[in-house]
């Protein structure tokens, strides 16, 4: 039953999902039994956390034939990595609800309990087929809740991001389908599991490289690095807050995650002979997202932007071939994923109680809601990585990271937090504390106790990564040194 | 007695023709309910019958006095039996509200429809050019007729003079490249021509070559790969829409079965000869069907026209074949892939305007999922299915037949058509987002639908096999048939009965 733990946590969404489909059309009872659904994952997510050991391998393997005749697997587990990202998943989607809670329609949450099942089953997948299958399905109930529930130009919009995501991820198919051949033609049988692909040694140098990009185009447009990044505008700005946070806080993770977990291993050499221009691009990503989310003047497209931003300076961790850098990053996806998605959720309820969108139609809000604006303040300084948040450790260990790689480097990296903080401080300033220019006051509630009961989890974790990072390093550290040591080769540095 | 088992679906689906032909001659005692009932029936048993040898490896040439092994019935036989009996009977049930709502469907239609079948199955069979050429007649006459059948519709003399026309012409075409081979090879048993191939200095036989090359327009033609492609459009536009649905999925089925039957077990010393050929009608299928596909507005022909495209995926896996015998395997996949998704996509169409008179624009699209939302979930599976979606029987053939392609080093040609499945992400996604994102306009819902009806769960079948043939039932449910692996497997045994000697 251990074994089957993970399969539990990935398909039970689904199951709930279709069945409340076409069972009931009742609004609140779909809402509830979703919600009811992502606590139990909780539960099991928690237990698996405890019970896990820290240590390099994968555990709670489960590993069945699904298409036998070539050799795809049905071939789940969990290591440090994974199982970080997991509990951040497990933990974000419920109180994700709790801020959704009110008019949203059935075929709304039964959207989120599908994307559920496929983030949660990518994350977990160690056969390349069955991660693709994952990947592309967690992308379709997004692209139908854009669709359906989005704002302003919804169809071009998911039409937009359909494309990007569809020809990253195709490019990605035809590499891994090459790497399965390669693999037949050199042992004679086929495999599409990841440590059995890390196995293949005829593939030339050139061969390496294309694969590498198609690999990367899928997972870089998803993160988005610079240059991939232009479907986040539209998107964020005309999608539902709902597909917002899923597709900033957990997917464009995955992204990362998907870097670590299947590029690594299989190309190390081209990773490391790579990774200086990589570290560059994300700097560069850092710099240019940030300057760009200065000049917004719309609340969520400034937050995309300074989500891409972060997500640069995450690519430049996890490029940065050191364990500062690497630990750095995995630290920063959960940071990031914290306060980015509490930020826009956030976010979604002025949008949903004000309809503005933009910062200057917005201000005076710390008045008429003070624990919305404390929430606010302190999701904001996560972000940004003031001392004592989760979001200073990780952008610390990031900067240490790039600076060991390259001193120069590091310096740079060291001084764009300033920009982050900047747009941040001044958009905080002119929308939440001080008074509005124009017309009478906002009409603003405050959290509701549910909302707040719903963010009370995400603070804790803000303060406690922050304060006390050991209990989280230490379990994914021996995940980390595991890739260095023993796949790149370049030795951890304690 | 053994032997008349394997005759036996045959000679039922053939009585039936006869049978309903007669009854056809008496339209006002018997309701179009009627000829659908005993059509299926027929079917039924006959696919009962096909089942009676089904899963052992077996290849005999019965009755060799009578039919002087012009005909061969083995595994492979018997597994395309049950494609085409299949989809037979599946457009049957798919069109039965089709059906009673056009008054143009007399009782000789059913007959009409199993005398393609018959056709379709000795097509299957045929181990003798000759042969083949009479079941493809059989076949292709048919579906002449039957695409000809929409009174109402005037574009009808177009597309059945056209197919006609043509279809005669590249059958002539046939009929020499038969007279060629003969020329060289003094025979044209199959099974003669293969032994001629492996005793002969073949420098010496072009005639063979430009024979068979001949041969080999004809099945371009039939299934409608470039340059032979111009016929489809307004063919598929002018036909009833229940009809095109058939031809696109089950007659490309037929003609399939018997082309692979000559490739793989009589031709394949010297299939290589013609790769840069279908090298280049590959590249220019699948340019040109996504040409088309992408500049179509009304949903038929944007079908169609996809359907060229799919022409191009399979040829794909054809051409691999030369390389790399298991690619043949994926083809025959991806032929099952196809006629369920096909099936299904056209099919829904035709249910949506069985009693509408709509042209089926994208635009009638919108709104659909608010209005009906089963039938847009559905017609959403096939649109997934169609585009290579995982979790979708589509993504397996197009995952089968890449990676045969690539594992025969048409690195190329796969990159072509993993480009040509991005582009047509955006045509069939556009109808779901017609069907999702748009408030409805109301041309394709009419007040007395009740969508408790034979075709609605004739396509609700279709669109949950199209998703367990995907996903498979190895994960979570660990039910052991109904799995990929086992359609893998029956896909390579009726294969691997080819080469029973």
């Amino acid at each position: 039953m251990s074994a089957d733990i993970l399969s539990f946590i990935i398909f039970l969404p689904a199951i709930v999902g279709f069945g409340l489909m076409i069972t009931t059309k009742h609004v609140e009872t779909v809402r509830n039994i979703a919600f009811l659904t992502t606590t139990v994952i909780l539960a099991l997510v928690l237990k698996i956390y405890i019970d896990f050991e820290p240590s390099s391998g994968m555990q709670f393997v489960t590993n069945v034939p699904w298409i036998g005749s070539y050799g795809i697997n049905y071939y789940i587990g969990v290591d440090g990595f994974s199982l970080t990202i997991l509990m951040m998943i497990a933990i974000l989607i419920p109180t994700a609800y709790l801020l959704l809670w009110e008019g949203r329609t059935k075929g709304y949450w039964i959207n989120m309990l599908l994307v559920q099942t496929g983030v949660t089953g990518a994350l977990l997948s160690l056969d390349v087929i069955l991660f693709y299958f994952f990947w592309e399905v967690m992308l379709l109930p997004v692209f139908l809740m854009i669709g359906i529930y989005g704002f302003g130009e919804k169809v071009f919009t998911t039409i937009k991001v359909t494309v990007y995501t569809m020809l990253g991820s195709l490019l990605m198919f035809v590499a891994i389908l090459y790497l399965g051949v390669s693999y037949f033609n050199e042992f004679g049988q086929w495999s599409f599991q990841y440590d059995s692909l890390t196995q293949i040694t005829t593939l030339s140098y050139n061969e390496k490289i294309w694969l590498f990009l198609a690999f990367l185009s899928a997972f870089a447009i998803k993160i988005p690095i610079f240059p991939l990044h232009t479907w986040i505008m539209e998107t964020y700005k005309n999608a539902p807050t709902g597909a917002v946070f899923l597709l900033s806080s957990i997917m464009a993770k995955l992204g990362v995650y998907a870097i670590v977990r299947f590029m690594i291993p299989i190309f190390p050499d081209i990773y490391v002979e790579f990774s200086t221009w990589f570290v560059f691009i994300g700097l560069f990503g850092l710099i240019y997202f940030g300057v760009a989310a200065l000049m917004q003047d719309d609340i969520k497209r400034m937050f995309a932007y300074s989500s891409a931003s972060h997500l640069s300076f995450i690519a430049a961790g996890i490029f940065s071939l050191n364990e500062f850098g690497i630990n750095g990053a995995l630290y920063l996806i959960i940071a990031h994923a914290i306060a980015t998605g509490a930020l826009f959720l956030l976010v979604g309820i002025i949008h949903d109680e004000t309809g503005f969108k933009t910062i200057k139609d917005l201000g005076g809000l710390a008045k008429q809601s003070p624990i919305f604006t404390t929430i606010f303040a302190i999701m904001l300084f996560a972000n940004v990585g003031l001392p004592g948040t989760n979001g200073f450790v990780s952008e610390l260990l990031i900067i240490f990271g790039i600076y060991e790689f390259n001193h120069t480097l590091g310096y740079i990296s060291a001084l764009t937090v300033i920009i982050g903080a900047s747009y941040m401080l001044w958009m905080f300033q002119r929308a939440i504390l001080v008074k509005r220019t124009s017309g009478e006051d906002l009409k603003f509630r405050d959290l509701k106790i549910k909302e707040i009961l719903g963010l009370t989890p995400w603070i804790i974790l803000v303060f406690l990564m922050g304060i006390y990072p050991e209990i989280f390093i230490d379990k994914f550290e021996p995940t980390v040194t595991h890739y260095l040591n023993d796949i790149l080769q370049i030795g951890a540095t304690k | 007695m053994s032997q008349f088992i394997h005759i036996l679906p045959v000679i039922t689906v053939l009585i039936a023709a006869v049978a309903l032909m007669f009854m056809s001659m008496y339209t006002d005692k018997f309701s179009v309910k009627t000829y659908i009932g005993v059509s299926s029936i027929v079917l039924v048993a006959a696919l009962i019958f096909v089942f009676i040898p089904f899963g052992e490896s077996f290849s005999i040439k019965p009755y060799n006095s009578v039919f002087n092994n012009v005909l061969i019935f083995d595994t492979f036989s018997n597994f395309f039996y049950v494609l085409l009996i299949g989809g037979t009977l599946l457009t049957l049930l798919i069109g039965e509200h089709y059906f009673q709502h056009r008054d143009y469907f007399k009782g000789e239609f059913f007959s009409i429809l199993l005398f393609a079948l018959f056709g379709m199955m000795i097509l299957a069979n045929a181990n003798e050019l000759i042969t083949a050429y009479i079941a493809l007649e059989i076949a292709s006459f048919s579906v002449y007729i039957m695409v000809g059948y929409n009174s109402e519709d005037s574009r009808r003399v177009e597309a059945i003079f056209k197919y006609l026309v043509l279809g005669s012409f590249i059958g002539a075409f046939y009929l020499l490249g038969v007279v060629l081979v003969y020329g060289a090879t003094q025979t044209t048993n199959l099974t003669e021509i293969s032994n001629f191939i492996s005793t002969t200095n073949l420098s010496d036989a072009p005639l063979l070559y430009i024979g068979l090359t001949l041969i080999l327009f004809t099945f371009l033609f039939k299934i409608s790969a470039f340059p032979f492609q111009q016929w489809v459009l307004d063919v598929y536009r002018g036909a009833p829409m229940i009809i095109t649905a058939f031809m696109a999925s089950t007659f490309k089925i037929a003609i399939f079965s018997f082309f692979l039957r000559a490739m793989l077990q009589d031709l394949q010393a010297i299939v290589n000869f013609w790769d840069s050929i279908i090298y280049v009608v590959i590249v220019l299928t699948l340019v040109f069907g996504t040409w088309l596909a992408v500049s179509q507005k009304l949903v038929k022909r944007m079908l169609a026209a996809s359907s060229i495209v799919h022409t191009g995926y399979l040829l794909l896996g054809f051409i691999a074949i030369g390389q790399n015998m298991d690619a043949a395997y994926s083809v025959v996949f991806y032929l099952i892939a196809y006629l369920l998704s096909a099936l299904g996509s056209f099919g829904l169409v035709s249910h949506i305007i069985s009693e509408t008179k709509v042209r089926v624009t994208y635009d009638d699209f919108k709104g659909l999922a608010h209005e009906r939302p089963f039938l847009a979930a559905m017609m959403t599976v096939f649109m997934f299915s169609l585009a290579g979606i995982p979790s979708t029987i589509g993504f397996m053939g197009k995952f089968y037949v890449f990676t045969e392609a690539i594992h025969a080093g048409y690195i190329a040609l796969a990159i072509l058509a993993i480009i040509a499945t991005f582009v047509s992400v955006y045509y069939y996604f556009k109808l779901i987002a017609m069907m999702y994102f748009y408030p409805t306009k109301g041309e394709c819902v009419s007040n007395d639908f009740n969508d408790k009806r034979v075709s609605t769960y004739a396509i609700a079948f279709l669109a949950i096999i199209t998703v367990v043939g995907g996903i498979g039932s190895a994960i979570v449910f660990f039910i052991p048939v109904l799995n990929i692996d086992t359609l893998i497997n029956l896909t390579q045994v009726s294969i691997q009965s080819l080469f029973i000697k």
